[in-house]
């Protein structure tokens, strides 16, 4: 009897102490800005990104640009003659996966700097380790929260709220008073209402009705329908493909006959993939790289979006999305603020909060009180047109 | 209002008969082999991504779609030859181990191979309906009439031929049955290729709305199987019925409470039916055994 219950508990101290063992490991090798040789060898720069789930028509882009631009990087020989070794984990689109993922990163691979995650809630799940670990992380999504008040987090993806301004003012411009709003469940579409309710009472625009879906959801009828009995003017589709492709579709089925905005989140061919026709007439905010060829021939970023698109296309025989544009800049916003201080944590965090950059999503220029580092001059209005979006408004 | 309520029941209809479908395919394997077929949903996910994908590689629609749903039947046939039939002992339990074993290995089949991005068919032919201000898009149509050509099929050819009721006998009298010369590996492979027909009719009919995604069908044939315990795993057609029920239950929910709340009506009255009335929405318990 004993001894049976010896053999039950053997493994379970076996394990404890391993797991005891591991904690303590990872707690002596400490950050990497005490290690002294932080500034040789190879530099490891993790990315967790949305490759799976929900977020895959973000994240698949994303990676396809990383890992492209880091096989670029390791022609050109490095940073400083330093190899650069790229370490890309799936957090499946979820929250925990993003936890899971960064602290692996953090505490077995001993990254310097960590990129992601593709969609707001993942990477606000992010956040708090980046900062407990003082290891630069730089976000590819958008919503504010993200950078708000941060000291070791940045982002590249235009902020929502900047978002909202430019298709606000549009429709103040065209008179619409009543909005009503359609928007993603998840940390995306959170605070999206709030936002609309406070910028639009300057402008005389009241937001009359919101409804929410999941970004896995598939049928639109009941908040479409819903909007089609508001008096809203105007509406806002606020979410990230298919889904939000796939709620244009429905309203447009669903007879709904009011104007559509939609944000940044669906600046992607799988737009049109999801919503055919019936994306025809959707006004969006958005970058320029969908629209690169209808720009100003003296615009800065036109050439830096061109090579982007010959390379991504020469790579992998499609056009790149907006999302591996947010992916593009947050790699060189990295890589530069490495070349010109290393990877000491400290020092590389101090130069990130000083980038200047002119990218795909705008033209940067990060400081401490704004680590987003865009305005609203990074965001166009485009109307899509038979599979196309048409420049309305730089 | 009424306009409203209207239109969240025809949005309700047509996705409870994509449950009701995939209802069917379980129970058509269940009575014959009581195997609770956990894959079902995945079925149709590879029609759907699969025949996305052979219509953006420029096969015609039509021929797609037949495509699409003979190799999704000759894998179920697959499954259940080189899987299902080759494990000793089993039970209904231990079916279902088997078979989620077998929806994770598809799922991660579809990723490999079609990476992780949504895909749908191109819309049917047929054009979009607004009677009386309620919008009835033309696919909603083809998936109702699935329902009614594919389901009812099936249903009939179990409930009137004999050859049907024979698959059934084997069921209930492996041996009598073999007696009178019904071969039960024969009657186990139809049974699977039925529910791969019915997986592969569901995946092509919804795919233009909904898409079709190599996640997507553990959720899609939990649905399935929510209607099929409504029907006591038996009758097909209170299992139809509780299905559409179901569809517009969901759509109301969404519509009219909250749409997150929307996958877990399935699953509250999963949990209600089990408690309280295991015989689902059966009226008469047949000789069949739940």
């Amino acid at each position: 009897m004993k001894q049976s219950r010896m053999r039950l508990f053997a493994p379970v101290v076996i394990a404890t102490a391993l797991v005891l063992a591991g904690c303590s490991t990872s707690n002596l090798g400490g950050s990497s800005d005490t290690d002294p040789s932080a500034d040789s060898g190879p530099i490891k720069i993790g990315a967790v990104l949305d490759i799976t789930g929900v977020g895959a028509s973000l994240g698949v882009p994303e990676q396809n640009t990383l890992k492209m631009l880091a096989a670029q990087l390791k022609d050109e020989g490095g940073i400083n003659g330093r190899d650069v070794e790229l370490i890309i984990l799936d957090d499946e689109s979820t929250e925990d996966g993003a936890a899971k993922a960064t602290a692996k990163l953090i505490e077995s691979e001993g990254v310097d700097l960590i990129i992601g995650a593709s969609r707001t809630g993942p990477s606000l799940a992010m956040r708090p380790l980046a900062e407990a670990a003082e290891i630069p992380l730089i976000s590819v999504a958008a919503n504010a929260a993200i950078v708000d008040g941060a000291k070791w987090v940045f982002k590249t993806t235009q902020n929502d709220v900047t978002v909202l301004e430019s298709i606000l003012n549009d429709a103040e411009k065209k008179g619409y008073t009543k909005l009503a709003l359609v928007r993603d469940a998840t940390g995306f579409g959170e605070g999206i209402a709030d936002y609309i309710t406070s910028l639009g009472a300057e402008r005389g625009i009241t937001l009359v009705t919101t409804e929410s879906f999941e970004p896995s959801a598939t049928d639109f009828t009941p908040q479409m329908t819903n909007v089609r009995g508001s008096d809203a003017d105007a509406v806002i589709i606020w979410g990230i493909n298919p889904a939000a492709g796939l709620a244009q579709k429905a309203y447009v089925q669903l007879g709904v006959n009011k104007p559509v905005y939609q944000s940044h989140g669906i600046a992607n061919q799988a737009f049109f993939d999801a919503a055919g026709d019936s994306a025809n007439g959707v006004i969006a905010a958005m970058g320029r790289l969908l629209v690169t060829e209808q720009l100003p021939a003296d615009n800065a970023q036109r050439p830096v979006i061109e090579k982007f698109q010959a390379d991504y296309s020469a790579a992998y025989g499609e056009q790149p999305s907006t999302f591996g544009g947010h992916a593009f800049d947050a790699w060189h916003i990295a890589v530069n603020a490495i070349e010109k201080v290393g990877t000491d944590a400290n020092a590389l965090r101090d130069e990130l909060e000083q980038a200047e950059f002119i990218g795909i999503s705008g033209e940067y220029k990060m400081t401490p009180e704004n680590h987003s580092g865009l305005d609203a001059s990074a965001l166009i209005l485009a109307e899509a047109q038979d599979g196309r979006w048409i420049l309305l408004k730089d | 209002m009424l306009i409203d309520f209207l239109q969240l029941t025809v949005a309700g209809l047509s996705q409870g008969s994509v449950y009701a479908l995939l209802a069917v395919g379980l129970i058509a394997v269940y009575t014959v082999r009581q195997v609770v077929n956990i894959a079902q949903g995945e079925f149709a996910m590879l029609a759907g991504i699969g025949g996305a994908w052979l219509t953006a590689a420029g096969m015609p629609l039509i021929v797609a779609i037949f495509v699409a749903i003979l190799s999704v039947t000759l894998v179920a046939i697959a499954v259940e030859r080189l899987i299902v039939a080759r494990v000793k002992n089993l039970t209904t339990l231990f079916s279902m181990i088997v078979t989620l074993s077998v929806s994770i290995l598809l799922q991660a089949i579809m990723l490999l191979i079609w990476g992780p991005e949504a895909r749908g068919l191109p819309r049917f032919p047929g054009e979009n309906l607004l009677i009386g201000g309620v919008s009835i898009r033309s696919q909603e149509l083809w998936m109702l009439g699935a329902l009614i050509v594919v389901g009812g099929g099936i249903m009939l050819f179990y409930e009137k031929t004999r050859f049907g009721k024979a698959l059934r006998a084997c069921a209930e009298q492996p041996i009598a049955a073999r007696i009178v010369g019904i071969s039960p590996v024969m009657a186990s492979v139809l049974a699977f290729a039925i529910a791969g027909f019915v997986g592969g009719v569901v995946g092509v009919v919804s795919s233009p709305i909904s898409l079709s995604i190599w996640s997507g069908g553990l959720l899609l044939g939990l649905k399935g199987f929510v209607a099929a315990i409504l029907g006591g795993f038996s009758s097909f057609r209170a299992a139809i019925v509780g299905a559409l029920l179901l569809g517009v239950i969901e759509a109301y929910v969404a519509g009219y409470v909250a749409s997150g709340l929307r996958d877990g009506v399935a699953f509250l009255i999963l949990i209600l039916v089990l408690t309280f009335r295991t015989q689902g929405l059966v009226l008469k318990p047949t000789a069949v055994r739940v």
